[in-house]
């Protein structure tokens, strides 16, 4: 059987036990108010992201809003 | 409010020059430009975080979101599902439920997938957005994004980018004939006489970017739009003469006084 693993922005990315979604946050550097998060099919604004605890396989993207046309 | 507004997803807008963000190097270019252009609606991107280099200055915090109509994209999506994902990160991350939705599977002309973008319409208008579709000219095609319940088509003029002008306006005639939402010309308009075309053969509005951001001067070229979009619209309004195959003199053909001609000797 593998380690578990979370997939982050299409990168594999260790699931320690005890992680969270704002501890992977954290973790990452990112601040979660300038962005935009969805586990699975759950989609959070990054100012109400919950501190849900996250499951091997879970797909995590982190989003932001850049210039476009 | 004028006469002649624009009403696009329950909002009336008074401009019918939409503008992107992308292309800008500098936050202060783009918010000069998008003031010279007078445009109300003004679309993002949405792109992963990079997370081995954090740290970004805010796009939203560059603009004053309580006067603009925010119209994140799904831009680099190539399939529905793609689409719909970041649809709603969209969503999530703007608190905005306006969409300007791209299905675009063609990475060399970036052509729109018609089968895509209307599954993903479907799924998106069902889901409570405002859905303005990215599209190719067919008429066919706009009427069931209709039925699907978007707010707005959005044909494109020529590729993305190529600033190559209305390249089709036989197929965007047969769009507008009997549209019932607004079309807005989106894409390959390069100079204002493009964005007056558009407008006069009876578009709604334009959306450009890069027309602006890769002018030599963008502020003057947002401006430049800005009058071409309101001289199409007034000529729109006024009604075209109808074309003639042949001349028809515009002085009298009677009483033509006979002059002595200077080239003949006396």
């Amino acid at each position: 059987m593998s380690a578990p693993t979370l997939s982050v922005n299409g990168e594999l990315h260790p699931l320690r036990p005890g992680l969270t979604l704002l501890t992977l946050l954290r973790d990452l550097g990112v601040d979660p108010a300038r962005v935009a998060v969805a586990v699975n099919n759950d989609f959070y604004p990054g100012a109400r992201v919950p501190d849900r605890s996250l499951e091997d396989h879970d797909v995590i993207e982190i989003v932001r809003i850049i210039g476009g046309g | 409010m004028p006469a002649d507004p624009l009403t696009l997803g329950g909002r009336t807008f008074t401009s019918r020059l939409m503008t992107g963000t992308g292309k800008y190097t500098d936050f202060g270019v783009m918010r000069e430009v998008i003031a010279a252009s007078g445009a109300q609606i003004v679309t993002v991107a949405i792109r992963r975080v990079e997370l081995n280099a954090p740290g970004h200055s805010g796009l939203l915090d560059a603009l004053n979101w309580d006067a603009l109509q925010l119209l994140p994209n799904t831009a680099g999506c190539r399939t529905a599902d793609e689409a719909l994902r970041v649809a709603r990160l969209a969503r999530a991350a703007t608190g905005v439920s306006w969409i300007k939705l791209e299905v675009i599977p063609d990475a060399r002309y970036l052509l729109p997938d018609p089968v895509g973008t209307l599954r993903a319409a479907e799924a998106l208008a069902a889901d409570g957005f405002t859905v303005l579709p990215y599209v190719q000219a067919d008429a066919v095609l706009a009427r069931a994004l209709e039925a699907a319940g978007c707010a707005a088509v959005m044909p494109l003029a020529s590729p993305i980018g190529s600033g190559r002008g209305l390249r089709a306006p036989e197929l965007l005639r047969t769009v507008l004939d009997g549209a019932r939402v607004p079309v807005v010309v989106d894409a390959g308009l390069g100079v204002p006489s493009d964005a007056a075309q558009a407008l006069e053969l009876g578009a709604d509005a334009v959306l450009v970017n890069t027309a602006l951001a890769e002018a030599r001067d963008p502020v003057g070229m947002a401006r430049a739009f800005a009058l071409g979009v309101q001289a199409g619209r007034a000529a729109f309004l006024a009604g075209r003469m109808a074309p003639r195959a042949h001349a028809s003199p515009s002085s009298p053909v009677s009483g033509v006084v006979a002059l002595p001609d200077p080239e003949v000797p006396v």
